[in-house]
């Protein structure tokens, strides 16, 4: 089942300037958790906190009550987090199928492996038609597709989606929230950032407003539509 | 040109290839995963020749027979020489994966000086050249003019049997996955759950291995080596993964084999001053590089981001 994240007091930064400043900020085992902000409000450096990309300097990350905070990358991903990075990250010189293999890296029986690829071609078909072509001939969309399915196929329990939507067609932004919804459904936490604030809010069940590496505001979905500083920065005067 | 001279310039060249090809895809494995260019391979090289070449005067002192000593050598200096190249990767290289590139450029450089001197001033009589034992059949297939030596057979089927090893080790099997993951996105490869540090320790085993190979063969094949044979052979090797596009294993192999044709063609083109046949191969090196400043399968520039 899906993992709770607890993020207590972190202060992230890189050379002399701090990024994050006392950062706090929960999600919930099988909710989607959305992180809202403008860019360089911080989100992704707590992203990167939490993936263990970039250690923090104060503070706590809690993967399910157990302490994440320090460890190398590799080992909060066998803890069982799984990444969907900003920029798909997808690795260009791999085959489809070979990106897909990279996400299963730390399962070791075969049949386990297999059913994933299943359940991933049955979400994406399109990946199955183009699995033994390089990553790197892919479109766009089909990238996303991608990223989305390598980040499936570790069976995390808690899933951290950065910029799905970004340099996508409304298609394809919209293919891609109800495949967030359908990764929740089968008892995945997501802790997804996102810049398209009205269909994040609509899938998410609570969220966090980042503005200058602080918490700025906090709620559910339904809050946070409502609290003035999103509708100020987002929704305009007119309130639309 | 006479089909036997031909021949048996053919396989003199295809044997320098298979040579050249082993130290040119460690120079590419580790800037694949590291970005960085180690200049002490050559020197592993050597250090692998005298590794076996040490084994080869214990074995043979032991009485063993030798197919045995030939055995204990190739493993010795493999073994050494992976222990070597993790050793060098987690104390020189990886300490220095935040410096700039031309920091670990000099600290491998120094590192294969010190390996060079300390083999001249701790190998007895090591500053002179040291006759390799023969261990391989000594027999031959005459074919007219054209001599096919029993050993130059055992020598290209075990390069060549090396090389394809590497082949499928880096397609087909899950290091192999998690070297190429690294060398493309090393973050993206962490997240996915890829050991970092564990992957660019092993890439370095497995290039510092090839260069032991390389060295036993280059031993067995001139019956002879020598303190500085690295330093030629690490030129080589490096100009041929240049050749073919570093970072590219297919690159470097066929780079090997390119510099090799080049050596022949001109100790053919040149017989009346047959030593100058590495100026010419270095001089058409220049010029490729000029024509192809990536190398020969050079990685579009968009498919590296």
């Amino acid at each position: 089942m899906g993992l709770s994240l607890e993020v207590k007091n972190l202060r992230v930064g890189y050379d002399r300037a701090d990024v994050l400043t006392d950062v706090s900020i929960v999600a919930r085992a099988g909710e989607i958790t959305c992180l809202l902000g403008a860019n360089g409000a911080g989100k992704s450096t707590l992203v990167r906190a939490v993936l263990g990309l970039t250690p923090p300097r104060e503070g706590e990350i809690l993967l399910d009550g157990r302490s994440i905070a320090g460890l190398p990358t590799h080992r909060i991903a066998a803890r069982g987090v799984g990444a969907i990075p900003e920029g798909r990250r997808v690795f260009p010189k791999l085959t489809v199928k070979e990106n897909l293999r990279t996400g299963a890296y730390l399962e070791r029986d075969g049949t386990v492996i297999a059913r994933r690829f299943d359940e991933v071609y049955a979400i994406f078909p399109r990946l199955l038609e183009r699995s033994n072509q390089l990553a790197g001939t892919l479109s766009g969309g089909e990238q996303a597709m991608l990223s989305i399915g390598r980040g499936l196929m570790g069976s995390p329990g808690l899933l951290v989606i950065d910029e799905p939507s970004l340099g996508l067609s409304p298609r394809f932004v919209k293919e891609n929230f109800q495949v967030i919804r359908r990764i929740q459904s089968t008892g995945i936490s997501v802790l997804l950032v996102e810049q398209n604030v009205h269909q994040t809010l609509d899938v998410a069940h609570r969220g966090y407003l980042l503005s200058g590496g602080r918490v700025v505001a906090e709620g559910t979905a339904d809050e946070l539509k409502q609290h003035p500083a999103l509708v100020a920065a987002y929704f305009g005067g007119d309130g639309h | 040109m006479d089909p036997a001279l031909f021949a048996q310039h053919l396989l003199n060249g295809v044997m320098l290839g298979v040579i050249y090809a082993l130290v040119a895809v460690g120079f590419t494995l580790f800037f694949g995963v590291l970005d960085v260019i180690k200049f002490s391979h050559g020197d592993v090289v050597m250090l692998g020749a005298f590794t076996a070449l040490a084994t080869s005067i214990a074995a043979s002192a032991a009485g063993l027979s030798s197919p045995v000593i030939l055995a204990a050598m190739l493993l010795a200096a493999i073994v050494g020489m992976a222990l070597v190249g993790m050793l060098m990767a987690r104390y020189l290289v990886l300490p220095l994966r935040n410096a700039p590139t031309l920091n670990v450029l000099l600290v491998t450089l120094m590192a294969g000086t010190v390996i060079r001197e300390g083999v001249r001033l701790f190998y007895p009589q090591g500053s002179n050249p040291k006759p390799f034992p023969r261990l391989l059949p000594t027999g031959a297939f005459e074919f007219g003019a054209f001599t096919l030596r029993h050993d130059s057979i055992v020598l290209l089927v075990l390069g060549v049997g090396a090389i394809v090893f590497v082949h499928l080790l880096i397609v087909r099997t899950r290091l192999g996955l998690a070297i190429r993951a690294v060398a493309q996105d090393p973050e993206t490869a962490s997240a996915m759950g890829i050991p970092f540090r564990g992957t660019v320790l092993a890439t370095f085993a497995i290039g510092s291995a090839l260069a032991a190979l390389a060295g036993v063969v280059n031993g067995l094949y001139y019956s002879e080596v020598s303190f500085n044979m690295g330093l030629l052979l690490g030129a080589i090797g490096f100009s041929a993964a240049v050749i073919g596009g570093l970072g590219n294993v297919y690159g470097a192999i066929l780079g090997g084999f390119v510099f090799a044709a080049l050596q022949t063609i001109g100790a053919v083109a040149l017989p009346f001053a047959s030593a100058y046949k590495d100026v010419f191969a270095f001089g058409v090196v220049i010029l490729l590089m000029a024509w192809k400043p990536g190398g020969l399968l050079a990685e579009r520039s968009a498919e590296r981001v």
